[in-house]
């Protein structure tokens, strides 16, 4: 145990003295949170895309087709581009014409005309069209999306002068006239108002919703879409938590990071291999176990100490709440330390150079990261994969954390997972003591 | 003969890597108090003999005791060594003391008796000035003297340097043969390997000569140059007026070439007289011919055919 300690304690004096690997293990991490942070836009307003851009032609005289452009200018994933700016900087507005030769030029990636036609007689609905560069699959389903969320929430009029417009062609103007009017004498008596002005409403294709409980209907400042499908939710875990995304996202950041920074320490196995410092503390009174023993608390002990940092880091950014959970936190930060150790150490144990171990590790890390749910959640993921996530120590070391950060589980409740990650750190620290014992780390 | 019993007995030892037998029957004893010489060139299983010693690695065969334990299986036998790897095996960005601390500690020495120990080692290879300074900062010299001095602060019973002195300046050699020297009159059991024939000559009390991973020869110098048979050597260069000499020299003993030079080892009872008439009557000048008295290297080209640094 003497042993032990003292090659703990020089592993930490190493460490000390190793600027480079302070800043790689502590520093480096936290600034990459703060930037992931800002790139997921963790705890903003708006978490979604901002600033995609969308040449929007306008010729329609409908002022409904008008609210249109405005709604998407005021929509922020849209940076809506209106101006044609000639060589001179002088301006005139978009046309049709011009699309092509911009999106080629790769000004911008999507274009929304609204034609002279934009509301028929012929069918119901909007007549738009739309000019796409869909490079980036993503983008353009956010931009259809975001696009028809815009048009059901703030522009419902259009909609709703097409079921007029095509309501007419179909009954003829006297049979229209007297429909709207039966309607309009229909809610009047029953809910009150003047029946003219409701007919007027109307016949501008405002079919009043109600959603600000006026009775007035609204002319679409607010989420019209929201009102029509009322969803009551009840939340039954995560109450309380001020930065869900965050809490979501740092553990998963901060499990990287520390599958980078141990495998990077397990792998010093070989620098001191080569230096020949085995070859003088084994002659002492230790034994190989006392080296790998060593190792492997180095491990939980950095490991800890970096995830701790690591989600103070949240805190401080992003308002993670660790302070009524720390002491769980810091139990399943043990445990996940201690299987990342573990996995170094594997790696270390079946590569038979460090620049294998490199390369080895670095799939390994991105591929468990990718599967285990770091980046993105698992149920995204197909569900063969999904099942195989839970074959990874990150998938369980995130479940941990979800448990602890996100469930506030108690610790009943997080045996289970505690017992998986105890489970794989051993069989992994097992086989790799076994590969040591075997191979040439120590020769 | 030794009357104590062996610090070091080694009977029938084989290492194996792979299909290589890096030693193969290896047997000698080495008793308390000796400055044992292991002389073989790189690659005849020196290092690997002093690997089986300090229990670094498992031995395939045979016995090796360090007072009378197998050092594999005694942490008391480990703790009566100490080693001098070939390799400068110091945590380069600790310091002098760090470094001391941390191998001292190993070997269970703390507080008081450790800084007096580390006082007592940096003193002993001159490097007390730079204690506190990071070994990465020291010449290569200087490291070779702390990588020395980690290895005594125990105060073992038998030193094992393996090949102590490479690529070090001449100051910090001497240095270091001196420390050797004096910590071997203190009682000091030490094996040391080299393939510089001067730096056993210079230290050794006892020398084994190993290639191929066998002892090839064993004992004292005077011991080891009287399985020479001859006592002296003519040294002269390969010319076309030299050559004409080898037909007639044949007979009279055994001459090899080893870079250009012949050497000449009459058969005993071959009067040198006899060769210098032989060189006047060829007419080569006798400013060729050097005589020299047999070494180490010449017993090592007699055993093995080849010269101590192939």
């Amino acid at each position: 145990m003497n042993s032990i300690l003292v090659l703990l304690r020089k592993d930490f004096a190493l460490l000390r003295k190793d600027r480079a690997s302070i800043s790689l293990t502590f520093l480096v991490p936290f600034v990459l949170i703060y930037l992931f942070g800002q790139i997921y836009h963790v705890n903003s307003k708006d978490p979604g895309p901002s600033g995609i851009p969308v040449a929007v032609v306008n010729q329609s005289d409908n002022p409904g087709a008008q609210k249109l452009v405005e709604a998407l200018q005021a929509e922020t994933s849209f940076k809506v581009l209106t101006q044609f700016v000639n060589p001179d900087k002088t301006t005139r507005p978009l046309t049709e014409e011009d699309l092509r030769p911009l999106m080629r030029a790769d000004d911008f990636r999507f274009a929304l005309v609204i034609p002279r036609d934009v509301v028929r007689s012929d069918s119901i609905g909007l007549h738009l069209k739309t000019y796409t560069n869909p490079r980036n699959e993503i983008e353009s389903e956010t931009f259809e999306g975001l696009l028809q969320k815009t048009i059901f929430s703030h522009v419902p009029q259009l909609l709703g002068q097409s079921l007029q417009a095509r309501a007419k062609a179909f009954l003829g103007d006297e049979r229209f006239e007297k429909f709207n009017s039966e309607i309009a004498s229909t809610v009047a008596e029953n809910y009150g108002g003047d029946a003219s002005a409701i007919k007027a409403r109307m016949e501008s294709g405002d079919l009043l919703f109600r959603v600000d409980g006026s009775g007035t209907g609204t002319e679409g400042t607010t989420d019209v879409l929201a009102s029509i499908v009322k969803i009551d939710n009840v939340q039954v875990a995560g109450l309380g938590v001020k930065s869900p995304m965050a809490t979501a996202l740092v553990g998963g950041w901060a499990m990287q990071f520390l599958l980078f920074a141990l495998t990077a320490s397990a792998t010093a196995l070989f620098r001191e291999r080569d230096q020949g410092i085995f070859q003088r503390v084994l002659s002492a009174p230790v034994s190989r176990g006392d080296i790998l023993w060593s190792k492997f608390l180095y491990g939980i002990c950095l490991g800890l100490l970096q995830l701790v940092v690591l989600f103070f880091a949240g805190h401080i950014l992003y308002g993670i709440e660790i302070g009524s959970q720390f002491g769980f936190l810091v139990l399943v930060c043990v445990f996940a330390a201690a299987a990342c150790t573990s996995f170094g150490m594997l790696i270390a144990a079946i590569s038979p150079t460090p620049e294998a171990a490199r390369g080895l590790s670095t799939f390994a890390i991105l591929f468990m990261c990718a599967i285990g749910g770091a980046w993105f959640p698992v149920s995204f993921m197909p569900e063969f994969i999904q099942r195989f996530s839970r074959l990874t120590l990150v998938y369980w070391a995130m479940e941990g954390f979800s448990q602890v950060l996100w469930s506030h589980d108690t610790l009943v409740e997080l045996l289970p997972t505690l017992g998986y990650l105890t489970l794989m750190t051993s069989a992994v620290m097992g086989f790799s003591v076994w590969r040591f014992n075997k191979g040439r780390i120590f020769d | 003969m030794t009357l104590d019993p062996p610090l070091l007995s080694a009977k029938g030892v084989v290492k194996r890597y792979g299909s290589t037998t890096a030693l193969d029957g290896v047997t000698l004893d080495i008793a308390p108090g000796e400055f044992f010489g292991l002389l073989g060139p790189n690659g005849a299983g020196k290092s690997t003999f002093m690997a089986l010693v300090s229990g670094f690695r498992p031995l395939d065969g045979g016995t090796l005791t360090v007072g009378g334990a197998s050092v594999a299986g005694s942490a008391a036998a480990r703790a009566a060594l100490g080693l001098v790897p070939q390799h400068i095996a110091l945590y380069m960005d600790l310091t002098a003391e760090e470094n001391l601390r941390i191998f001292g500690e190993l070997y269970g020495l703390h507080g008081a008796i450790l800084m007096e120990r580390i006082d007592q080692a940096l003193a002993a290879v001159q490097l007390a000035d730079r204690r506190f300074d990071t070994v990465k900062a020291f010449s290569g010299g200087m490291q070779r003297r702390l990588n020395l001095a980690a290895a005594l602060l125990h105060r073992p019973k038998l030193l094992l340097c393996d090949e102590p002195t490479v690529g070090v300046d001449p100051q910090s050699r001497n240095a270091i043969f001196d420390l050797l020297q004096e910590l071997n009159r203190g009682g000091l059991t030490v094996i040391y390997s080299t393939h510089y024939m001067e730096e056993a000559t210079r230290l050794c009390s006892r020398i084994a000569i190993i290639d191929h991973g066998k002892i090839l020869a064993l004992g004292t110098i005077d011991q080891l140059l009287d399985q020479l048979p001859f006592e002296e050597e003519i040294r002269f260069p390969s010319t076309a007026a030299t050559g004409a000499l080898l037909a007639d020299l044949a007979p009279n003993g055994e001459v090899t070439t080893v870079d250009g030079i012949h050497r000449f080892r009459p058969r005993t009872g071959y009067p040198l007289s006899a060769f210098y008439l032989l060189t006047e009557r060829l007419s080569i000048p006798q400013r060729l011919f050097t005589t020299q008295r047999p070494s180490l290297e010449a017993l090592f080209l007699q055993l093995t055919g080849r010269v101590l640094r192939e």
